[in-house]
């Protein structure tokens, strides 16, 4: 009762008659419009850079800091970069080093090479530059799609204008070498900004004559889980059922082209245990993997697991393709070993032994109706097989599956949602790559099984595929690198394709990566010990195994080789024959020693002694006077990396008197001895 | 206190500035209304019935008072504001981030012009269902008509001025809609947008009818509007006439 009287009261005394209404309301409105200078005063920022001022309050080099801190918004801005920038704000001191170790927003950027106010942050990072609030400047909003990248894809904001390797970038590197080695590309277009598609270094091999090759149960097995049967296959899973893969394996089967069949080779025991010795010394390893006694897998994976090779391939096409394996598949990376028929024998042999009791017991398939091979070929149309697959009477599919070249830059808008996944490109592309068909059933893009690790990397290389870069003056592009292919000429040529030189080595920028570098190869080494090499190869790193084969050259095609390489393959720099005798004298060669086990301690990685000398890590030398070119160590010495970028040999910055005396010592070093024992 | 003002009122500036005399009667304080040009539109008498809130709910009133904050702001809010492509949606961004209650001035005018557009459509309904239309105030109800359309008008040009996607498609399909328009609807939209997309032009013409001419137009319907309330008998209170 009291309480409504009073109520009553108070409202007569504020809005009794229109004048105290007209009161009321205006002192109502006023407070009301107080929030607005309020809002101002109390603005994020502000409060990042009150704290930073407190931060820097209580510290030694806190006056000096104080001094180069300015308060107020902070903006980097480049028109012509379409950069307005104002992360600065709130990251205050990003160049502020002594900073180290404190929490955001105060810590300093790592050093990069490029200026921070040249380029801003967002060209990187991403994010909103001109908001001056954490939640705007960071996240994806219906005002601006593009979200600042997480930390662990920072290196995809490089290789936006970076397209060749950077040492700082390893993740975004090895994204895009799986991006090619898992075929990605294959159906997925990826053009850089000047126009090179990329291409896939998976070499999936032609299906026109495999039946040849293998038989319809094998292929069955096979495309079910290529996985299972070789752990480092690079085919993808399709998740086909039992009679997909029965259908398509009957296809594939009927669609390859009769060839001439060449007849058994006879095989036996004896014949394997001698095969397994010829498979040791020819090097084989050195690309293919094969599973041990005790389940693991050693060698290289260059070229398929051979654990299970003798229930895969028929013995005929083996011995076929031992020996000329071009003859069946022209753009194989294998080279032609001159193996004679007793060899082919032995290999056959020991190959054919390797196999799998499991497998062929457990698969029986009916012959192939016509209905089946017409599903089957609709299967392989559905699922773009021929995308990788040369097959006859399918043509390879154009833009089979989504053109990724700008993938980078898709709006979150038009990201698609699976159960679960948020909503950002990151984690939408993540979880795509890890299960495609958790986007639905009828998703044609097959699952790969990758690490973890490996998804983050294919993440990093597929963000970074934006065309921010294009929109930059022509000074700061970043040029593509120009996929070049060298092809040596002549005859050397023709041996050199035929024993795939360039599938271990590089020349001029073409070639694998296994072995050495040879586009300088004829000034660095003398024609005889070459000759001696390719006819009879050792290693020239006691830690390296042995990885290049002998290919049984004739004493003709040896010295072809030689010759072409000791022309063909020289700097400019200098010539190989111009030595200057003064330099190289007995008196020289003992400075030299004493320089090559003092000043440079050149002995912690080299051995020249071999009785005493401990340096594993570079290649020996004590066959340098026979094997090297005296202005070719001098140069070395001088800078090696102008000879064989990338070289592990550090850069001495030496001087002349000091690296001719080096090399007159190490030109004295012609032992014949095998250093430390041949592994 | 009355003496000071008679006496202020008698001073040879006062008697300059305002030309009606200082007298009390009747006719001086009509006067006074009808010499200024700002009072002039408005009665010199007022019955004490036309203010009480249940004759009008003062929309009318509302929304002036609506049209007023929107001149007051969109002025300041074209102090910071550039219509270009390249600039216009940065702007934004900067009222939003670093211009001082750039938020709040923004936010102004946007609501303002919605209360607006809900003010004038139920000041409309309220004249109608009372009947305040009839005569002799038929003309000022079309006078009011002009007026709502107006209103529509200036709001669905400011709405293509954030120059963000979703002013971009709304006008997109409005001026679509425009091209339905029998024989001459393509000229029309073309006419309106400078071009046959949504692009610079249309910005910088849906600017300039926005900010200058639009308002220009309603600003000279507003008098018209004002002037025949008083020309009309004043408000409407529903009374009959006293005889």
């Amino acid at each position: 009762m009291s309480f409504r009287v009073r109520g009553r009261r108070v409202r007569k005394w504020f809005f009794g008659d229109s004048a105290r209404a007209f009161g009321t309301l205006g002192v109502l409105l006023l407070a009301l419009l107080a929030i607005v200078p309020a809002k101002d005063r109390f603005r994020e920022w502000l409060g990042y850079q009150k704290e930073y001022e407190i931060l820097i309050r209580g510290r030694t080099d806190g006056v000096a800091l104080a001094k180069r801190f300015q308060s107020g918004v902070q903006q980097i801005w480049l028109p012509e970069r379409d950069v307005t920038d104002r992360c600065m704000t709130c990251h205050t001191r990003l160049k502020e080093t002594s900073l180290a170790g404190v929490g955001q927003p105060f810590r300093p950027h790592p050093p990069i090479p490029h200026s921070l106010t040249e380029f801003g942050c967002t060209i990187c990072h991403r994010g909103q530059g001109v908001a001056t609030t954490v939640e705007e400047a960071h996240r994806s909003t219906k005002a601006w799609e593009e979200p600042i990248l997480p930390a662990q894809y920072s290196e995809a904001g490089c290789g936006q204008c970076h397209r060749d390797g950077l040492k700082g970038t390893p993740q975004l590197n090895a994204g895009r070498v799986l991006l090619a080695r898992y075929g990605c590309v294959n159906c997925h277009r990826l053009v850089s900004p000047e126009g090179g598609a990329s291409q896939g270094t998976d070499r999936p091999p032609s299906l026109k004559r495999i039946a040849e090759k293998t038989t319809r149960e094998w292929i069955y097995f096979w495309i079910k889980d290529p996985q299972a049967w070789a752990a480092t296959a690079t085919m993808p899973n399709f998740g086909l059922s039992d009679a997909d893969a029965r259908d398509v394996s009957a296809f594939v089967i009927s669609q390859s082209s009769p060839g001439s069949i060449a007849p058994a080779v006879a095989t036996n025991d004896a014949g394997a245990a001698a095969g397994a010795e010829l498979y040791g010394e020819s090097f084989c390893a050195s690309c293919h993997a094969m599973q041990n006694a005790a389940g693991k897998i050693t060698g290289g994976d260059l070229a398929p697991d051979l654990t299970r090779v003798g229930s895969k391939v028929r013995p005929e096409w083996l011995a076929a393709w031992v020996k000329n394996p071009a003859a069946y598949l022209p753009g194989t990376m294998m080279p032609h070993f001159r193996f004679d028929e007793k060899q082919i024998g032995l290999l056959v042999s020991y190959l054919g032994r390797k196999q799998d009791s499991y497998f062929p017991a457990n698969i029986r398939l009916e012959p192939a109706t016509a209905a089946q091979i017409a599903h089957g070929q609709k299967l392989v149309l559905e699922k773009g097989c021929a995308a990788c697959h040369e097959m006859n009477g399918v043509a390879r599919p154009d833009n089979f599956a989504p053109d990724l070249t700008a993938v980078g830059s898709l709006p979150p808008a038009r990201v698609l949602l699976a159960p679960g996944v948020p909503r950002t490109l990151p984690d939408y592309l993540a979880a795509k790559i890890r299960e495609p068909h958790a986007f639905g059933r009828e998703m044609k893009m097959p699952r790969n099984q990758f690490t973890d690790a490996q998804v983050e990397q294919l993440v990093t290389a597929l963000l970074a595929q934006t065309s921010r870069s294009q929109t930059f003056p022509a000074a700061l592009r970043r040029p593509t690198p120009v996929n070049v292919t060298y092809q040596p000429a002549g005859r050397a040529g023709q041996l050199m394709k035929d024993l795939r030189c360039l599938s271990c080595h590089s020349i001029n920028g073409t070639g694998g990566s296994m072995a050495p570098d040879l586009t300088w190869e004829g000034s660095s080494v003398q024609r005889a010990w070459l000759l001696d090499f390719l006819k009879n190869p050792n290693t020239l790193r006691p830690v390296l195994i042995r990885r290049m084969p002998r290919f049984n050259l004739s004493n003709d095609d040896a010295s072809t080789l030689a010759d072409y390489i000791m022309t063909a393959y020289q700097t400019p720099a200098f010539d190989r024959e111009e030595v200057d005798a003064t330099k190289l004298t007995p008196t020289e060669a003992s400075r030299g020693k004493s320089l090559f086990y003092g000043k440079y301690a050149c002995n912690s990685c080299h051995i020249v002694d071999p009785d005493n000398d401990k340096g594993y890590i570079g290649p020996t030398l004590t066959q340098a006077g026979t094997r090297l070119n005296a202005p070719w160590i001098f140069h070395w010495l001088k800078n090696a990396q102008a000879l064989r970028p990338g070289s592990l040999e550090l850069n001495w910055n030496m001087n002349d008197e000091d690296a001719w005396a080096i090399t007159a010592f190490l030109m004295q070093q012609k032992n014949t001895r095998k250093p430390g024992g041949e592994r | 206190m009355n003496s000071l003002y008679s006496r202020l009122r008698g001073t040879a500036v006062w008697r300059s500035v305002f030309r009606s005399g200082t007298g009390d009667t009747n006719l001086h304080r009509s006067l006074t209304v009808q010499q200024n040009i700002f009072l002039h539109l408005a009665s010199v008498k007022i019955r004490r019935r036309a203010l009480e809130f249940g004759v009008t709910w003062y929309l009318g009133t509302l929304s002036m008072a609506s049209f007023v904050i929107l001149v007051v702001t969109g002025v300041l809010l074209m102090l910071y504001y550039h219509p270009s492509v390249p600039q216009a949606y940065a702007d934004m961004k900067d009222l939003q981030f670093v211009v001082s209650a750039g938020v709040f001035l923004r936010n102004l005018h946007r609501w303002a012009a919605h209360a607006m557009v809900v003010l004038v459509f139920a000041h409309m309904f309220k004249v109608f269902y009372r009947g305040a239309y009839r005569p002799p105030r038929e003309f000022n109800w079309v006078v009011g008509v002009m007026l709502l359309l107006l209103t529509l008008f200036l709001s669905y040009t400011g709405y293509l001025l954030p120059w963000d996607q979703l002013a971009f498609w709304a006008i997109t399909v409005g001026s679509n809609i425009i091209s339905a328009v029998p024989a001459m609807g393509a000229k029309i939209r073309f006419l309106m947008l400078g071009g046959h997309t949504v692009n610079a032009n249309a910005l910088l013409r849906f600017y300039v009818l926005h900010c200058v001419i639009l308002p220009l137009i309603a600003a000279v319907f507003l008098a018209v509007h004002f002037w025949r309330i008083r020309k009309d008998g004043g408000l409407y209170t529903g009374d009959k006439p006293r005889e």
